[in-house]
């Protein structure tokens, strides 16, 4: 009797050579990307977002073409904090144009056609059972985008991933060994453990891992023009050694936290029109270092 | 999955796919020696994991593939239209037609945005006093948005 791979083809209804052809669209479609970076650390609440939006800033400031993939559909934030919610995505004759920032960053961002009212939902024949499908269902969605819009020429493609230590690993698989992966922690314990794991998780791949950033590392209080503790660690920040103990890859720099930085987000205004500030010249040099160590 | 006629050690060919009923498809496969025909059917969660994949189920017009797991979109009603008014309702907004260029741009629009994406341009034209979207609005709604 015939085996499962005696069998050429699966008698018509074509479902593995659908999902090769969707892989294909997508490898077409970032043809032309030079750098594919994802912005993770398997802890919520950390400033991915915010890291990825002024890092980008940061390096398009340097003359890259930079785009922003917001992969967090379900808390997406980037429309707002990129000033491009209410953004209309047009088709071109062949792709869908993507909305830009002022400073000529491209953004996609499932918060430019879904109001912060409302959630993202999908018609289910399962009710009831999103657990067994949802995750699939995310990840086709991410191929459709990736597949669909024109992301040209770019130096460049920045994904703000959700958290999670094991939806770190599961875009790591999806979006494949060229893409090189940047973890942001904060100076809690806590934190690291959590980032820690995505870093053992993500080591077993064959992505590589850039290094992390250490966000909120310190308060900048502008009234004192000092950067004030703002976590108590019990393991502080090692300048010789660049690292704090538990993440074995290196510090790509640390980012103070700014509440002006945070209104500024909340607002849509780019970094570049703020002052230079302790938080803008921690944000450049970190943009440095990520150039450096991709090329 | 595969399907083999024992008797005849020969796979099997898909022959048509009923549209989902209670989340449930039937995926009536053939064997091309025998001409045996069997029926697989689904229940919600196995319709769900396929439909999640973003693949269609089916035979095509060319009788060899694809077609139909409801309405040929895998992200069906996934998002509403942002705005949409129905027809009759208060309010509801001058009608804009499409030429057939401008609507097969808009095709390139990925299913689960593409109401909202073609109700935002409505507007825009609407905004500008176009009652036609041709595909010089469509590149002005682009350079409008800075694309």
């Amino acid at each position: 009797m015939k085996r499962y791979h005696d069998i050429v083809g699966d008698g018509g209804s074509r479902i593995l050579e659908q999902v090769a052809e969707q892989r294909s669209r997508i490898t077409d479609g970032l043809a032309g990307v030079r750098h594919l970076v994802a912005v993770g650390s398997g802890k919520g609440g950390v400033g991915k977002s915010t890291l990825t939006l002024h890092l980008a800033g940061a390096l398009r400031a340097r003359g890259l073409r930079i785009a922003i993939l917001d992969a967090d559909f379900n808390g997406p934030s980037q429309a707002r904090m990129a000033g491009v919610q209410g953004a209309l995505f047009v088709p071109g004759s062949h792709k869908v144009s993507l909305p830009r920032t002022r400073n000529g960053i491209a953004v996609f961002s499932m918060g430019s056609v879904i109001p912060e009212s409302e959630a993202l939902d999908f018609e289910s024949a399962a009710h009831g059972e999103s657990h067994t499908w949802r995750a699939t269902r995310e990840f086709a969605l991410l191929g459709e985008v990736l597949a669909s819009f024109e992301w040209g020429a770019l130096d460049l493609l920045m994904f703000d991933l959700p958290p999670g230590a094991e939806r770190t690993v599961q875009y790591a698989d999806f979006l494949g060994p060229r893409t090189s992966f940047l973890l942001v922690t904060i100076p809690s314990e806590v934190a690291r453990g959590v980032v820690a794991r995505s870093v053992a998780a993500l080591s077993k791949g064959p992505n590589r891992l850039l290094g992390y950033v250490e966000n909120m590392s310190g308060y900048y209080c502008r009234d004192c023009n000092a950067i004030k503790p703002l976590f108590v660690s019990p393991e502080p920040f090692d300048a010789a050694q660049g690292k704090p103990s538990g993440l074995e890859i290196p510090c790509l720099g640390t980012v103070p936290f700014d509440p002006e930085l945070a209104r500024h987000c909340d607002q849509g205004i780019p970094l570049s029109e703020m002052p230079q500030t302790p938080v803008g010249q921690a944000l450049d040099h970190v943009a440095q270092r990520l150039l450096e160590g991709l090329t | 999955m595969k399907f083999l006629c024992v008797p005849c050690d020969s796979p099997m060919k898909l022959q048509s796919v009923g549209p989902p009923e209670r989340g449930s498809l039937s995926v009536v496969y053939s064997c091309p020696e025998c001409g045996y025909e069997m029926a697989m059917l689904t229940n919600a969660y196995e319709t769900q994991v396929v439909q999640s994949l973003g693949v269609k189920i089916g035979p095509d017009n060319d009788g060899n593939a694809l077609s139909t797991t409801g309405s040929g979109c895998p992200f069906p009603g996934m998002i509403p239209a942002k705005g949409e008014t129905r027809p009759g309702e208060a309010g509801e907004p001058t009608p804009v037609r499409w030429t057939a260029a401008a609507e097969a741009r808009l095709a390139n629009i990925p299913a689960f945005v593409r109401p909202m994406a073609k109700t935002g341009i409505e507007r825009f034209a609407r905004e500008k006093g176009a009652l036609e979207i041709d595909e010089q609005i469509l590149d002005e709604a682009r350079d409008f948005f800075g694309m």
